[in-house]
C-alpha cells in the first residue's frame, strides 16, 4: 500500500494528464459501484458501533502509514484493519472504512492523489470483504467456536481476502503508474507483489487474530488496542533502525571525511570512486545488497591512507622506492582499520585488494584473473578512471573519452576487460565530469605522481623487489616512518 | 533527596534470595494443587513451559547492556492471566503456575549457559520475582472477598473491563520486574539506584507496552480458542522481536564503526595505543557512577572514543599524542577540527558539542556560569588521567595528585571524587599488583 505513498513523492508520477484524471474518477466509480451493488446483495453494515470503531482505527493507522526505512520495509496497518472490517461489519461496512480512511488526511495532499487513494482503497476493502464471503466466510463469525472451526470457517477465507486484497492494489497501482508515467503495467504488478506479497501474508494472520479476540473471545473494541499496540511497537523499532541505518551511514562518510582532510588535494575522490563503483556493479547485473558492498568498498577503498605520513602524500620531490612501499602499504592498512566492523565484512576485499592487477603482477598478493575478488577488480577500474579524470599538478585532467581510451589499452593486463567493457555501457548511459582543481590545491599537492596512476602500477608490475617489501600479511597497526620534527 | 538520589545499595544477593525463596515456596504449596490437576491442564502447564523456555533463548539485547527475553515474559504473563481448563468450580492457585514459570526460566537460562553464552544468573533472578507478581495478583490476592481470576467468570458479559484488568496487572508486575532487573544492573555497574531504575523504565517502556498486551492477548484468546492461544498469538510479538533485534544489531555496527574512527588517530601515528578505549573506558564508568542515563551514557561513549580525533588534521604528530601536555591553544583546536568532523555528520550533533567543550576548563562554570556537559568535564579528567598515568597506570599515584592541583580551576571535583571511587573499586578487583 506504501509503495503508492513512496511513488508520489519521489515524484515520478505527475498527476496532470487527462487520463491521469479520468482513470482515477474510474477507479472512484468502481468503488462506489462496489458498495452500492454489496449494499443491495447484503445489505447495509451490521453494527454502526463496530464501523466506527474501525472507521477511528483506519484513519489513524492510515495518517501514521510512512514508515519507508530505505531497506524496503514498510508496514501498513490499514491492510489489517480492512481485513477486520469484512468479518465483523461485512462487505458495505469495509468499503466505508476504506474511503473513511484515506479520505481524512491531515497535511496538503493533492486532489487527484487524495481521490485515487481513496477509490482505490474503497475497491480493495469491498473486493476482500466480498472474496471472504464467497470463499465460505462466515459473516460476524456468527456461532462458530474452537480453534479449528474458526481456521476453517473464519481464518481460511480471511487468507483468500488478503490476497484478493493484495491482487487489487498492485493492479490499481500499476494502472495509475501506467496511465500517468508510461511504465509498462504487467512489469509493474509483479514487482509490487513480490514487494508487498510477504507483507500481506503478516497482515492476514494479524486480521485474523484481531477478529478472533473481537468476535469469540467477546472483548469487542478493546481488542484493537491490544493487537495494534505490539504492532507500533514494532513500527517504532523499525524507525529506529531505520535513523540508526542513516546515520551509520553518515558516519562512515566522516571517516573518510577525516581521513581526506591529510590530503586536501584528493578530497572527493572516496565518494566518485564509489559512484563510479555502484555503477559499474548495476552495469554487471549485481543484486542489491552486492552493490551496496561495492559502493562501500570504493568508499573506503584509501582509508588506510591514515597510516601514511602526510608529508608523503604532498611530496616536494619524487618518492624513493622505501616511501612507495609505504604508501603502497595503504591497502593492508585500511583493512586493519575497518577490519573490527561486521557490517563491512563484504567489502574488506575490495579494500585489501584494488591495486591487483589482472596480470597478476600487482600487489598486496599478487593475484590475477579471476583470483582477485570482484568487487576488488570493480574498484581497481573505478580508482584509476577517477584518477585520469582528475587534474594533477603535473598533467591536466583527462576528457572521460581519452580516460576510457587509455583504460581500454589497459584491458587484460591491468584491469579485468570485462568491467572495462562494463565501464564502456556505464559511460554511454551516465555523465561523467573531468574534476578541476584549484592552482592554490595542485600547488599543495606536491609534484610526485599519484598512487592511483597507471604508470606507478607499471613500475610496481617490472619491479618485483618493490613489491617483495611488502608485508603481504596483516600483523599489526602502521608505523609512520619519521614523521616526528 | 539528594543523598536519595545517590543511593548506592548492590541488590544482587537479595534479589538472588527472593528468587530461590519464590521458587521453593511455590513448589511446597504447589504440592496440594497437583492432585487436582487434570491430563488437560499438564498439555497446558506443559506447553507453557516449553514456550517461556524457548522464549528464555531468544534474548534481545536492548541498548547495550539490558538483555531481556520478550517472548518468555510474555509467555509467563499469559499464563499468569489465563483460566485455564479446570472442572467447574475449581481453579489454579498461584503456586502451580510460579513453579512452571521459575521451571521454563530455569530450563531456557541452562540451555543458553551450555550452549556458551555469557548470560548472569542475575537477570534471571530478577525476572523470576518479578513475574511471580503477576500470579499472586490475579490468583491470590482478594478484592472485595474475590480474586481477580474469579471476577473474570463474572465480567463475562464485558470482556473489556477484564482487558483492563489483566494489562493493569501486567504493568504491575513489569513495573516490579523492571526495577529489579534495573537493581541487579546497577548493582554491578556501581550506579546509583533510582536513577538506574527510572532509566530502565524510560529505556523499555515501548518494549514492556508490547510485552504486557501480548500477555493480555494470550490470556483472552485462551477462553475462544484454547491453547492455541499462546503461538498465535505470540506471533505479533515475535514481529516486534525481529524489528528490535535489527535495531540492536544496527546500534553494535554503528558502535564498530565508531570505534574504528576512533582508532585513526592510532594508526596514524597520533596517538599511544589503546588511548581512546582506556579514555572510553574510565569515562563510561565514572558516568555511571554519576548516574547518568543509558542516552547521555551512549553519547558520553561516544564522544570519548573520538576525543583524539582532531589530531588527524594536524601535520606532525604532538609527543605520544598527550594533549595534556599541549599548549591551551593547541587544545583547543584539535578540540574544535574533531568536532567539526563529527558535525559533518549531522546526526551526532550532541558527540560534537562534547568534544568541542572537552578542554573547556571547569573554573569557566563556576566564575562565569557557563553551561559545560558533564560529558566534556568527564572527558576533560579521563583524558588527563590517561596521560598521566601512563598506558598500565604505572604512575596514577602521581597522576591524581597532579589532577587534584587542578581541583575546581581545571576539573570538576565531583567528577575527580567520581574517578577516586572508580579507581579504588579497580584496586579491589586487581588485588595485587606486581611490585
Amino acid at each position: 500500500v506504501n509503495a503508492q505513498a513512496r511513488r508520489r513523492e519521489g515524484g515520478s508520477v505527475r498527476y496532470t494528464s487527462i487520463a491521469t484524471i479520468l482513470t482515477v474518477l474510474a477507479v472512484d466509480a468502481t468503488g462506489f459501484a462496489l458498495v452500492g451493488g454489496s449494499w443491495l446483495w447484503a445489505g447495509p453494515p451490521r453494527d454502526w458501533f463496530a464501523l466506527g470503531v474501525l472507521c477511528v482505527l483506519g484513519v489513524t493507522s492510515w495518517m501514521l502509514r510512512e514508515t519507508d526505512v530505505g531497506a524496503r520495509v514498510q508496514l501498513s496497518f490499514t491492510s489489517i484493519i480492512m481485513l477486520a472490517a469484512a468479518v465483523i461489519v461485512g462487505p458495505v461496512g469495509a468499503g466505508i472504512v476504506g474511503a473513511v480512511s484515506t479520505v481524512i488526511h491531515l497535511g496538503n495532499e493533492k486532489i487527484t492523489v487524495r481521490l485515487f487513494n481513496v477509490g482505490m482503497f474503497t475497491c480493495i476493502a469491498t473486493l476482500g470483504a466480498l472474496v471472504y464471503t464467497w470463499t465460505g466466510g462466515v459473516a460476524h463469525a456468527q456461532g462458530v467456536t474452537g480453534a479449528a472451526d474458526l481456521l476453517v470457517r473464519v481464518g481460511v477465507p480471511l487468507l483468500f481476502a488478503d490476497l484478493a486484497q493484495c491482487l487489487t492494489n498492485a493492479v490499481a497501482l500499476a494502472l495509475i503508474l501506467r496511465v500517468a508515467g508510461g511504465v509498462p503495467m504487467r512489469m509493474q504488478t509483479w514487482k509490487l507483489l513480490s514487494t508487498t506479497g510477504p507483507a500481506y501474508v503478516g497482515y492476514s494472520v494479524i486480521g485474523f487474530l484481531f477478529v478472533v479476540l473481537w468476535i469469540p473471545a467477546h472483548v469487542g473494541w478493546f481488542s484493537a488496542v491490544l493487537v495494534l499496540a505490539p504492532l507500533f511497537v514494532a513500527r517504532w523499532a523499525f524507525g529506529q533502525y531505520g535513523d540508526e541505518l542513516r546515520a551509520h551511514d553518515r558516519t562512515l562518510r566522516a571517516l573518510v571525511t577525516a581521513v581526506e582532510t591529510k590530503d586536501p588535494h584528493n578530497a572527493g575522490h572516496s565518494e566518485r570512486v564509489a559512484q563510479l563503483s555502484e555503477w559499474l556493479a548495476e552495469a554487471l547485473g549485481l543484486g542489491h545488497k552486492e552493490i551496496q558492498e561495492i559502493r562501500t568498498a570504493g568508499m573506503l577503498h584509501d582509508i588506510g591512507k591514515v597510516g601514511v605520513p602526510t608529508r608523503l602524500l604532498r611530496p616536494r620531490r619524487e618518492l624513493t622506492d622505501e616511501e612507495l612501499v609505504v604508501i603502497a602499504d595503504h591497502a593492508l592498512g585500511g583493512v586493519d582499520l575497518v577490519r573490527g566492523i561486521d557490517f563491512l565484512a563484504g567489502s574488506v576485499d575490495g579494500i585489501a585488494h584494488h591495486h591487483e592487477r589482472f596480470d597478476g603482477l600487482g600487489y598486496p598478493s599478487a593475484l590475477s584473473g579471476a583470483d582477485i575478488p570482484l568487487v576488488a577488480r570493480i574498484v581497481a577500474v573505478a580508482d584509476v578512471f577517477d584518477a585520469l579524470t582528475t587534474a594533477r599538478s603535473y598533467r591536466p585532467a583527462c576528457h572521460a573519452e581519452e580516460a576510457m581510451e587509455q583504460v581500454r589499452q589497459r584491458g587484460g593486463t591491468q584491469f579485468d576487460p570485462q568491467i572495462v567493457e562494463a565501464l564502456n555501457r556505464v559511460l554511454v548511459r551516465h555523465e561523467w565530469a573531468p574534476t578541476d582543481r584549484s592552482a592554490e590545491l595542485l600547488a599543495s599537492a606536491g609534484v610526485a605522481l599519484d598512487h592511483d596512476e597507471p604508470e606507478v602500477s607499471d613500475l610496481f608490475a617490472h619491479r618485483p623487489d618493490l613489491r617483495g617489501g611488502l608485508r603481504l600479511t596483516l600483523p599489526h597497526p602502521v608505523q609512520p616512518v619519521g614523521g616526528r620534527p | 533527596m539528594r543523598a536519595l538520589r545517590r543511593l548506592t545499595l548492590d541488590l544482587r544477593l537479595p534479589v538472588a534470595l527472593m528468587a530461590a525463596s519464590v521458587a521453593a515456596l511455590s513448589a511446597w504449596f504447589a504440592r496440594a494443587d497437583v492432585g487436582k490437576l487434570t491430563g488437560t491442564t499438564w498439555l497446558h502447564l506443559g506447553l507453557f513451559f516449553l514456550a517461556i523456555a524457548l522464549g528464555e533463548t531468544a534474548r534481545l539485547t536492548v541498548l547495550t547492556s539490558r538483555e531481556t527475553a520478550p517472548m518468555s515474559t510474555a509467555a509467563a504473563l499469559g499464563l499468569s492471566l489465563s483460566a485455564l481448563p479446570m472442572p467447574a468450580g475449581t481453579s489454579i492457585g498461584p503456586a502451580v503456575v510460579i513453579v512452571t514459570i521459575c521451571a521454563g526460566m530455569l530450563v531456557g537460562t541452562t540451555v543458553l549457559r551450555l550452549g556458551g553464552a555469557a548470560v548472569g544468573w542475575g537477570d534471571t533472578a530478577a525476572r523470576v520475582v518479578g513475574a511471580a507478581v503477576a500470579p499472586v495478583l490475579y490468583r491470590y490476592v482478594p478484592f472485595q472477598g474475590h480474586t481477580l481470576l474469579a471476577w473474570q467468570i463474572r465480567w463475562d458479559e464485558h470482556r473489556w473491563i477484564v482487558g483492563i484488568v489483566m494489562v493493569l496487572v501486567g504493568a504491575v508486575t513489569m513495573l516490579a520486574a523492571l526495577s529489579l532487573e534495573a537493581a541487579v544492573r546497577a548493582g554491578r555497574d556501581h550506579a546509583p539506584l533510582l536513577p538506574a531504575v527510572a532509566d530502565e523504565v524510560r529505556a523499555t517502556a515501548w518494549l514492556a507496552t508490547a510485552l504486557v498486551t501480548s500477555g493480555a492477548l494470550i490470556a483472552l484468546a485462551e477462553f475462544a480458542v484454547g491453547i492455541a492461544a499462546l503461538p498465535l498469538f505470540l506471533f505479533p510479538l515475535i514481529l516486534t522481536y525481529f524489528a528490535v533485534r535489527r535495531f540492536a544489531t544496527i546500534r553494535t555496527t554503528y558502535r564498530q564503526t565508531i570505534g574504528a574512527l576512533s582508532s585513526l588517530t592510532e594508526r596514524a601515528g597520533y596517538t599511544g595505543p589503546d588511548h581512546a578505549e582506556r579514555v572510553t573506558r574510565t569515562s563510561v564508568a565514572v558516568g555511571r557512577d554519576l548516574g547518568m542515563g543509558q542516552r547521555d551514557l551512549t553519547d558520553l561513549e561516544y564522544a570519548a572514543l573520538l576525543h583524539d580525533l582532531g589530531q588527524v588534521a594536524l601535520r606532525d604528530p604532538i609527543p605520544h599524542g598527550a594533549t595534556v601536555m599541549a599548549a591551551p591553544a593547541d587544545q583547543q583546536r584539535i578540540a574544535h577540527d574533531g568536532a567539526e568532523i563529527v558535525r559533518s555528520t549531522g546526526v551526532l550533533d550532541k558527540v560534537a558539542t562534547i568534544l568541542e567543550a572537552q578542554t573547556t576548563p571547569y573554573r569557566q562554570v563556576r566564575e562565569f556560569g557557563q553551561d559545560l556537559p558533564m560529558a566534556s568535564r568527564i572527558i576533560k579528567v579521563a583524558n588527563a588521567y590517561d596521560d598521566l598515568s601512563g598506558p598500565d597506570g604505572e604512575n596514577e599515584a602521581r597522576a591524581m595528585e597532579r589532577i587534584h592541583l587542578g581541583l575546581g580551576y581545571e576539573y570538576d571535583p565531583e567528577v575527580v571524587d567520581a574517578l577516586t571511587r572508580v579507581l579504588q573499586r579497580r584496586r579491589r578487583a586487581t588485588p595485587t599488583s606486581p611490585t
